[in-house]
């Protein structure tokens, strides 16, 4: 759990440990109101902000993991494109003010949400709790070049793919949103 | 002392939960889009955390993760347009106000 972050400080094991559990318990924080906001709110902006606050806690643990490029990247890719598209998509819609999200859900789609939400819960939390056994070790920062070259050797199937899916899904996209634009 | 891979998976579940509940009761599709959003950063978490607190290979991990971002992105650009289609055509994005197959009204 300590990272390699915190051992380049040069303190006693003991205080490694406080730091990163403070810094685990600050990013949880920030992960559940985040979540609970982005899910809950009747105002969609509102819900904007709380899934960029999740996704900044996320970035945080992602540190603490000792994968710094997947930080960078969560932060780049997720704070810094999907929260953009997302909040066009909330300006592009009729949804201010008065908007339909602000009438409460009916009483079966709350059960229903719920259900949803505490069957994992239920499923999996024992699961985790009983089953996972993982190494005492710390995790250990993955040189970028290793990832690199695992991009482009054994990885460069799932590498292409996700090339072709990303132009599909832009063409797709564009396509669908100018067509009508031409015909008035 | 809690084993960390615990907490971090906990962690990836709790993002789970808030991304379904937020799912099923939301009323737009854009409501929607931002659970979707919540429930992939929990997948990348957990597969990031196996990797990590494992023997499995972190190069591996990092990169299922990578991947999820990659589609992630390419499925909120796609939704984004699809909402754009929905609300030129129905003027809202409320789920339940679109039940029309072709021209005729469910």
């Amino acid at each position: 759990m300590t990272s390699q972050f915190l051992m380049a400080l040069s303190l006693p094991e003991a205080a490694h440990n406080i730091l990163a559990y403070t810094a685990f318990t600050f990013y949880i924080v920030l992960i559940i109101s985040g979540g609970l906001v982005a899910a809950l709110s009747r105002i969609l902006v509102r819900a904007l902000v709380g899934l960029a606050v999740t996704f900044l806690g996320v970035a945080g643990l992602y540190l603490l993991l000792a994968s710094p490029f997947l930080a960078f990247m969560q932060l780049l890719i997720y704070v810094g494109a999907i929260c953009i598209l997302i909040f066009f998509a909330i300006m592009l819609v009729k949804n201010t003010g008065s908007g339909e999200e602000m009438r409460l859900p009916g009483l079966g789609q709350i059960t229903g949400a719920l259900i949803a939400a505490l069957t994992p819960l239920a499923l999996f939390g024992p699961l985790i709790v009983l089953n996972t056994n993982g190494t005492a070790e710390l995790p250990i920062i993955t040189p970028l070049m290793e990832i690199g070259s695992g991009l482009l050797s054994y990885y460069i199937l799932p590498f292409e793919l996700i090339s072709i899916v990303l132009l599909v899904a832009m063409t797709g996209s564009i396509f669908l949103a100018w067509d009508k634009r031409f015909k008035k | 002392m809690i084993s960390p891979l615990i907490l971090f998976m906990l962690s990836a579940l709790l993002l789970l939960a808030l991304g379904l509940l937020g799912l099923i009761s939301r009323r737009t599709l854009v409501g929607m889009l931002i659970s979707v959003e919540l429930l992939l950063n929990g997948a990348g978490l957990s597969v990031v955390a196996a990797a990590q607190l494992t023997p499995a290979s972190n190069a591996a991990g990092q990169l299922a993760t990578i991947f999820i971002m990659g589609l992630a992105a390419a499925e909120a650009t796609l939704v984004l347009a699809m909402i754009i289609v929905i609300h030129r055509r129905f003027e809202t994005v409320e789920t339940k106000a679109l039940a029309t197959l072709k021209d005729s009204p469910l």
